[in-house]
């Protein structure tokens, strides 16, 4: 079982993704390439580090970054700023981000152990006593670093934890099924239902996907499902229609809440950061005609009977 | 925390929602109409000076000139009450303002008058930037100086400059501001909660008997005979006074009744005559006439001082007999006491308060300012006191949603579910308004400043976050603000001012000597004791000048231990006496002994000398030092990081230290408290660049918050880590109180899981032990206002999708993107 995890982020205090207040760890790495992904320094499965252009002091006035780095040359400064970081090469930039007062070097990814990541984990343990949260592992996908998540879940059940696993479950099922037992609640998306059009957009199989949503269902666990929706990719007729179908005959409607998450324009500066091109630049949005359509699919899943949401709510608002 | 249920019920659902965030353009959110117009009328009124309180009382000095001053107070008292003019507003059911129209600011001269001289005739009220004032023509401008002229020698603040000296000077607000006194140099002290228990009990008349019998019992082998004798013989000219003034007011009622054609107006008017004829011959009967005898008791303090927040004490308590016995006899339904609740809460705001522009800078805003209305809690068994008024007070305080009145919710481990999900809907609404109050360490706090446990917890809230004990304490609350990274500049710079070069306190080393760090904690603490020396006497003489030149024997009337003892609430009269001055920047005082621990005494990355001449440079030129100041590795208060943790607790222990356990004249002691509510902006301004990565005139930290400086927000862990950071200090030490303000988006608290979650997050909070908070709730509104002025909005938190992030730092497109979703959600 491994011990150590790469994780790129730690957040504590979010409420998102599983109920409660949750402590959230982003594991690193990911097999699909979802265009419309918002965490791009989550896909490659090695740490990388990442340059914000608008927190460099300057090289002339600072540029302690430069004799820090193993590879000379090699940071890349535009009107005095550094601007992005090369990856690509397998540098260690460990001592350039040490060496930069400004935090304008940052560090994705960082080896850490079971046991440091339940320190973080129970200090706010108090929390999810009072409102029914836990720990939410995410990513990148969690299930790429399988065994790490499934000795962090068993120590979480010691600690009498509630463990969620949000995954793409683009990922063989053994790995799922060792799970099992230490997870919670599960949550997933489906991106889209025809195969073709899924490859195109996030170079993946869905086939593996749906499967393994079967499977789970199956076995009647706990899942929150959502669909991440993509202006003019996944939110025509025939893929909602086609979507509800899947749920309902496949999956036997077994899903807690279907949550319709609308496409943000996010982590631009990431991927600027880290030098990789955004595929959604062209996407024009009238945001406001765009929230209409989302709303509108929602209440065609609540008209087929499946309990449906706009956001990460799993229950709305009483109105007055 | 496992629920405890109530069976106490206001007019709606517990779990009603009432939206989420702050929402413009909403003029009804009362379901009465009335309260709705009432409300509207206030907001349409401007606020004007008045000058009739100004008049009568200086006609009476000039009348009395020879007179005690105890009986010159009662004489000018006497003359306002009887002679000031009186005003019934339209569709209005309880009676009674400070001498002055609604929203008008009388004059206290009593006090000072040399900046209200000096403002007209120099940078007019009406020019002001905020907190604007109107002087209604130039006949009344006139009169306004040639009055005030005559009370130039006479007033606290004359006699104040001429008793300071040179040391006490040159820190306080005429000097370089480290310590500021303004408020009670400038005005009334007020911070106290009437016992409106006995006052409801035996009324105005059985307060005149009892000073009467004590008057008659006076012995003249008492060498304070003659001073007893004038406090008795004032209280009672005093309080026979305010019987004809509420009498005054039942003939203009029924004068207006039959004016009036609208018959339902016709009753309503004869019944508030009814009330006042009664409340002035005799004790409340009724719901309606106790909340007209307490409005009337509340209006007159403030006739006689304008010492701020004056609180209304545990309300749902004191008040509940009433309601319930009218309940019992099916003479008041719900909605008719909530209504009557509504009416009172807008009334509420109508006393102004007119600021001379230093205690403005410090305390915003044209109220009198902190009338806190306290409920929940346990009562004097430890047993749960929740009652149907604490659930009808949270519901009108979301109809009403304004300034006043400042609700405070007691929060223990037995509150019961139904009342916190109230208060949850009230703070999701986004109004600003409950705040609560944590039982455990408060009761800890009242029973370290010598109250027994019963006593201790019978507590209220006055002002922003002070404890006091109603009808027994007289704590002189919000006594001054101390600008702590200001003394924090004298531990670096040997005692000089960054400002001036000036030596203003003892030289106790400076970053060019240091060689160890704990020299540096050492010098703090001289400077700690220097400064604190100055103000605290500097206090005892502006508590012995009121005690001199101002007594209150009206209000003293309203503390039995002052009634049986025959001393003034300024001599010390009350059972409990205190003196409470508060820190500011505290957590700017803590990161910087971070940076200098770590920069200079462990990582050896700079010198002391090289940070001291940055800070010098208000870092201008030293780029590279300023970025790490400011950057995460550097470690800072509010991360749930031991390191800095510990130094934030060693600066709130240090002043707590420095103030708790001194003397004061009035037989109490000084209490620390660490809040700045919003003085922290002003004291920023004239601050030097601090040691935390801090630039000449931004803010220092709030209250018991983190640093936030123009290069970043110092917390980047989110709230779980902050309040663990809070809670690592034992809120109960500062026996004035402590504040933290925590925000949220709307996002975060919307749907039923949002609002779960802010339950759990309050009830996680209490369990940690904190003593106070209360929350932000942003709308989009605020997000354009946060386009617009970045800096002020640094920490504003926003859920963008897989994280969170704060808004500032997200790029244009996205802001606005956010800003349109958040509209679609409601
Ligand atoms: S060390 Fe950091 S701030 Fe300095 S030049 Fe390099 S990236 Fe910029």
């Amino acid at each position: 079982m491994a011990d150590k995890g790469i994780v790129f982020d730690v957040q504590r205090y979010t409420i998102h993704d599983g109920p409660g207040l949750r402590t959230e760890l982003f594991l690193k790495g990911c097999p699909l390439r979802c265009q419309w992904c918002s965490n791009p320094e989550s896909w490659a499965p090695a740490i990388e580090w990442g340059a914000y252009q608008s927190k460099c002091i300057s090289l002339s006035k600072c540029g302690l970054c430069t004799p820090a780095c193993p590879v000379k040359g090699i940071l890349n400064f535009k009107r005095d700023k550094l601007t992005a970081i090369d990856n690509s090469k397998q540098v260690d930039y460990t001592d350039c981000e040490k060496a930069c007062p400004a935090d304008a070097i940052k560090q994705w990814g960082k080896t850490m152990s079971v046991s440091e990541c339940m320190t973080i984990i129970c200090k706010d343990k108090s929390y999810y006593e009072q409102s029914g949260g836990g720990v939410t592992v995410s990513g990148g996908e969690a299930l790429l670093q399988s065994e790490f998540v499934l000795s962090l879940f068993k120590a979480c059940q010691k600690e009498g934890i509630q463990t969620c696993c949000e995954t793409t479950f683009y990922a063989d099922w053994k790995k799922v099924e060792a799970l099992i037992p230490y997870t919670d609640i599960w949550i997933s998306d489906i991106k889209h239902m025809d195969p073709m059009i899924h490859r195109q957009y996030t170079s993946g199989d869905n086939k593996i996907i749906l499967e393994n949503l079967k499977r789970l269902t199956d076995l009647k666990q706990e899942l929150i499902l959502r669909i991440p929706v993509i202006p003019n990719v996944n939110d025509d007729r025939t893929n909602i229609e086609a979507t509800a179908d899947f749920i309902l005959n496949e999956l036997h409607g077994r899903v807690r809440t279907l949550q319709l998450l609308s496409f943000m324009r996010l982590g631009v500066e990431k991927y600027q950061s880290l030098n990789i091109p955004y595929g959604m630049e062209g996407i024009e949005l009238d945001r406001e005609a765009f929230q209409e359509h989302v709303a509108e699919i929602a209440a065609y899943f609540n008209r087929r009977g499946i309990h449906c949401l706009v956001g990460t709510k799993e229950q709305e608002d009483t109105k007055e | 925390m496992s629920n405890t249920h109530t069976t106490a019920i206001g007019t709606e659902p517990f779990d009603k929602t009432y939206g989420i965030g702050y929402q413009v353009h909403h003029t009804d959110w009362s379901p009465f109409s009335r309260v709705n117009k009432l409300r509207q009328d206030f907001l349409d009124r401007s606020y004007d000076i008045d000058v009739e309180r100004l008049r009568l009382v200086t006609e009476s000095y000039q009348a009395h000139q020879t007179e005690s001053k105890k009986m010159q107070c009662a004489y000018a008292f006497e003359n306002v009450l009887l002679n000031t003019k009186l005003y019934i507003y339209d569709q209005d059911l309880i009676v009674g303002e400070i001498a002055a129209p609604a929203k008008a600011a009388p004059i206290y001269p009593e006090f000072s008058v040399n900046w209200i001289i000096d403002e007209i005739l120099n940078s007019p009220f009406e020019e002001r930037e905020h907190d604007k004032f109107f002087i209604r023509n130039d006949e009344e401008r006139q009169e306004i100086l040639d009055l005030c002229k005559w009370w130039q020698g006479k007033t606290v603040d004359d006699r104040l400059q001429a008793s300071l000296d040179e040391d006490q000077l040159k820190g306080s607000e005429v000097g370089e501001k480290i310590f500021q006194t303004n408020l009670y140099h400038y005005a009334g002290v007020g911070h106290l909660a009437i016992d409106y228990k006995n006052l409801m009990k035996v009324g105005y008349v059985g307060l005149i008997k009892e000073a009467k019998k004590h008057l008659a019992a006076l012995s003249k082998r008492d060498p304070e005979w003659a001073a007893k004798r004038d406090f008795y013989q004032a209280m009672i000219i005093m309080h026979e006074a305010a019987r004809t003034y509420i009498k005054r007011y039942a003939k203009l009622a029924m004068a207006t009744a039959k004016e009036t054609t609208n018959q339902q107006r016709q009753t309503e008017l004869e019944e508030m005559a009814a009330n006042c004829y009664q409340i002035a011959d005799g004790t409340p009967k009724t719901f309606w006439q106790a909340l007209q005898l307490f409005n009337i008791a509340t209006a007159l303090i403030q006739v006689e001082s304008n010492g701020h927040s004056i609180s209304y004490g545990r309300m749902d308590q004191w008040l509940y007999p009433y309601y319930e016995a009218d309940m019992k006899k099916a003479t008041l339904t719900k909605d008719f006491a909530l209504e009557l609740l509504e009416v009172e809460y807008v009334k509420m705001n109508n006393p102004t308060k007119l600021k001379d522009q230093g205690s403005m800078a410090v305390r915003n805003g044209r109220g009198f300012g902190g009338e806190s209305l306290t409920i929940g809690g346990v009562d004097r068994d430890g047993n749960d006191a929740t009652n149907d008024l604490t659930m009808l007070m949270l519901e009108g305080s979301a109809h009403t949603r304004m300034m006043n009145p400042w609700v405070c919710v007691r929060m223990h481990e037995n509150t019961p579910y139904e009342l916190k999900m109230k208060v949850v809907e009230c703070i999701r609404a986004g109004y600003g308004h409950p705040k609560l109050y944590n039982d455990a360490p408060a009761i800890k706090a009242m029973m370290r400043k010598g109250m027994t446990l019963a006593e201790a917890r019978d507590y209220c809230v006055v002002g922003c976050v002070e404890l006091s004990l109603p009808g027994k304490e007289y704590g002189w609350h919000d006594a001054a603000y101390v600008n702590t990274p200001k003394m924090m500049e004298m531990v670096l710079n040997g005692g000089r001012s960054f400002n001036t070069g000036k030596q203003l306190g003892p030289d106790t080393g400076s970053l060019d000597t240091y060689t160890s760090f704990d020299e540096v904690l050492a010098s703090v603490d001289q400077q700690f004791e220097y400064w604190t020396d100055q103000m605290c006497s500097s206090l005892n003489i502006i508590d012995a000048l009121h005690r001199e030149l101002k007594p209150l024997p009206y209000v003293s009337a309203f503390f039995g231990d002052c009634m049986d003892s025959g001393k003034d609430l300024t001599e010390g009269g009350a059972k409990y006496n205190g003196i409470g001055p508060q820190a500011s920047g505290t957590a700017t005082c803590a990161d910087s002994l971070a940076t200098i621990k770590q920069l200079v005494f462990e990582d050896k990355y700079c010198s002391g000398s090289e940070l001291l001449q940055a800070i010098k440079d208000n870092w201008e030129g030293h780029d590279v030092l300023y970025a790490m100041v400011n950057s995460s590795k550097v470690h800072h208060y509010g991360n749930d990081d031991d390191y800095a943790d510990e130094l934030f607790k060693y600066m709130f222990e240090c002043y707590c230290r420095h103030i708790t356990g001194r003397k004061n004249l009035r037989g109490g002691d000084f209490r620390p408290g660490v809040y700045s509510v919003n003085a922290n902006v002003a004291m920023g301004m004239n601050t030097h660049a601090s040691a935390d990565g801090r630039k000449k005139g931004e803010a220092i930290s709030d209250n018991m918050g983190p640093v936030h400086t123009d290069a970043g927000s110092h917390d980047i862990c989110g709230p779980t880590a902050l309040v663990n950071s809070l809670a690592k200090v034992d809120h109960s030490l500062a026996t004035n109180g402590t504040l933290m303000n925590l925000r949220f988006p709307q996002d975060a608290v919307a749907g039923i899981q949002g609002r779960n979650n802010l339950l759990s997050f309050i009830d996680a909070y209490i369990a940690k032990g904190p003593m106070h908070v209360q929350f932000n709730i942003m709308s989009s509104e605020t997000m354009r206002a946060a386009q617009k002025k970045p800096e002020d909005y640094k920490d504003m938190l926003v859920r963008v999708a897989g994280y969170s992030a704060y808004f500032v730092e997200l790029g244009k497109p996205l802001q606005k993107d956010l800003i349109q979703r958040t509209e679609l959600s409601f």
